[in-house]
């Protein structure tokens, strides 16, 4: 009952005129990010945040929810209709959704996939109005060392799923958890890592490290590749499924919807592994598993559903414990720490407006998801057309501005730049930027919990293993850190194999 | 090759990270100080940069040259990042934009002087007009 209040009193805070408007913008520039390729979530969440600092918190952050969503949507369009993933969570789509597509069936491809979002979307969003306030009253017991495990924990979770090398996405996030050191010790105000530098004294912004690792760095590496636009020569007839569509579809939607979701829960497995999860449990449970790869709406319906139900799951971690589960979720608490969020497990409670305001935007988000993935498709197609040469120049200019307007500082356009240059290196070289944004985010949470767990315990680091929790989180850590030593490889490393195929 | 070099990189890295942190002050386990967290990271980076070393030294890969379109895009950033301040951001947007737009495909020169006038003239409306932020306006003062 006590929900259901906390859900209207949400939906008084969405349905204002101007967070309503926030929260249309916000999936319509979501959407926008799904269909071009070369542009992600989280670049496009960086590049949008320093437009925030001028708007109330709760619409801000309506907004930036929407763009994370959103993208969920419009990627499969790309997917289905030019074999090209708009972001990395509808790559497997390509493989049955562009099939469909060259048999004429990219309109039932499209619908199934704006369905099959809307429905695991919405399912997600009821996960998390129920199970984000009670995962936040369990977190209150927690002390500084369960908050220092779980850290780690969600570090070693990231840095695990990472494509390629373990000691690569370790080398990243210990290389993140350094930068967070710098500028001024909190404990003592004593200043690190500054080398006289002014720009350095405030430590480095999350929002231009971003924009530089994702945003800027994603350019560089689109003009060594020499990225051209798309051409389009589908036709789209009829959108809406028949029935058959789905009978086929129904329970894909149903297993994605529950693998996207809790999965989506577990630092680093959000986004890609649920798609691929579910594409390889959906062939496994098919009566003709021969045809997927040939365009079966199954192939389809499941892991659209996961991507979208993983989404909404990603959620729970950050606003009930403060926990990202990937670089577009750190961004997200990058923000609510500079809209002056204090984010852990009394979010909920110290600001319910923000909380129930962005799960009633969620619902409604998902809604309006729909129509413009629907009859808008057109529009999408037309901005796939768009050249590259000219939009690559608008990103490069908000990217830009964006750092600038964090603090007018000339100083910050430089750092952008540089991020930017050794975001393409790190591609260069395969290095991951997730691990290192994780390390930069959590490094502080890090940092706090460890010298709090150890002045509490008078020196004793046995405290970490001594309490339960924290016990389990560090075993957790420590099976994933030595599970690809003992056997050679990672879990899930064949969808990560996958997904670079 | 990929290894071998990011892994003196990041040996460096670790160094100098060490070496901060213990300026910093590590403390005690009963206090620890500025430098606590940076020096353990810092550690375990060193072990992890001396695996690559490792690694590195065994195996022999490629690099892909870079594309002359990236070297000029770099260029141009990095020149932008210096000269606003002193140039002001008009006139170093609208160069920026030319550069750019160039770089991405070659055009007329006054297509791309159009492009760039109208998209510098968008931005400067939608954040120095409507958003209020206050761009540097060089010495002279546009």
């Amino acid at each position: 009952m006590e929900t259901l209040q906390n859900l209207a009193h949400g939906f008084s805070i969405f349905l204002q005129p101007m967070n309503l408007f926030y929260g249309f913008l916000g999936v319509l520039m979501g959407t926008l990010v799904g269909v071009l390729p070369g542009l992600g979530p989280a670049a496009a969440i960086a590049l949008l945040l320093p437009t925030t600092f001028y708007a109330p918190k709760v619409g801000s952050f309506i907004m930036l929810a929407g763009i994370f969503y959103g993208a969920m949507y419009g990627g499969s369009t790309t997917s289905i209709l030019v074999n090209i993933p708009g972001e990395t969570a509808s790559v497997i789509t390509c493989l049955d959704g562009y099939q469909m597509s060259q048999k004429g069936r990219a309109g039932p491809a499209l619908g199934i996939a704006a369905f099959g979002s809307f429905i695991a979307g919405t399912f997600g969003v009821l996960g998390l109005m129920l199970f984000a306030p009670t995962l936040a009253d369990w977190a209150l017991q927690l002390g500084p060392p369960e908050h220092f495990s779980l850290a780690v924990m969600s570090l070693t979770l990231v840095t695990y799923v990472s494509r390629g090398s373990i000691i690569r996405s370790l080398v990243m996030a210990c290389v993140g958890v350094i930068m967070s050191t710098v500028g001024m010790d909190p404990f003592t105000t004593r200043t690190r890592f500054t080398f006289g530098l002014p720009a350095l004294l405030d430590g480095f912004e999350i929002v231009y490290v971003a924009m530089g690792l994702f945003g800027m760095s994603e350019v560089l590496v689109n003009l060594q590749r020499a990225i051209k636009s798309e051409t389009v020569n589908t036709q789209i007839r009829s959108l809406l499924p028949t029935l058959q569509d789905w009978k086929d579809s129904a329970k894909p939607v149903a297993r994605g919807t529950v693998i996207g979701f809790f999965l989506g829960i577990i630092p680093g497995f959000g986004g890609v592994v649920p798609t691929f999860l579910s594409y390889a449990l959906e062939k496994k449970l098919s009566k003709h598993p021969e045809k997927f790869g040939t365009g079966t709406i199954e192939a389809v319906a499941g892991p659209e559903s996961a991507n979208n139900a993983g989404a909404s799951g990603s959620f729970i971690p950050l606003l009930s414990l403060g926990i990202p589960t990937g670089p577009s979720m750190a961004l997200l608490l990058g923000a609510l720490m500079i809209f002056g969020v204090q984010p852990g497990p009394l979010l909920i409670s110290s600001q319910p407006d923000l909380f129930w305001g962005v799960v009633a935007s969620m619902y409604v988000g998902n809604a309006m998801l729909l129509i413009l993935n629907l009859p808008l498709i057109g529009v999408w197609v037309q901005i796939l057309k768009a050249p590259y040469s000219i939009l690559y120049v608008l990103i490069v200019i908000l990217c830009q501005i964006g750092a600038y307007s964090i603090n007018n500082r000339v100083s910050d356009v430089l750092l952008i730049n540089l991020f930017g240059i050794v975001g393409y290196y790190m591609k260069r070289y395969e290095y991951e930027g997730a691990p290192l944004i994780l390390g930069l985010v959590l490094g502080g949470m890090l940092e706090n919990a460890l010298r709090r767990a150890l002045m509490f315990s008078y020196g004793n680091p046995a405290i970490f293993i001594t309490r339960p929790i924290s016990a389990l989180f560090l075993l957790t850590a420590l099976v994933l850190l030595f599970f690809p030593l003992l056997t050679g490889k990672k879990i899930g490393e064949k969808a990560i194999e996958m997904q670079d195929n | 090759m990929r290894e071998l070099r990011s892994g003196i990189l990041f040996f460096a890295l670790a160094v100098l990270a060490l070496w901060e942190s213990v300026r910093a002050g590590l403390g005690t386990l009963r206090e620890p100080g500025s430098g606590f967290l940076s020096f353990c990271a810092g550690s375990v980076l060193l072990i992890l940069s001396a695996v690559l070393l490792c690694r590195g030294w065994k195996r022999s890969d490629s690099l892909p040259a870079h594309s002359r379109r990236v070297i000029l895009a770099v260029l141009a950033l990095l020149a932008y990042s210096l000269a606003l301040e002193f140039v002001g951001f008009l006139p170093a947007t609208f160069l920026l934009i030319a550069v750019l737009l160039e770089i991405g495909e070659a055009r007329r020169w006054w297509a791309q002087a159009v492009m760039s006038a109208l998209i510098t003239l968008l931005v400067y409306l939608v954040f120095g007009l409507l958003l209020h932020v206050h761009f540097p306006k060089g010495f002279w003062r546009m």
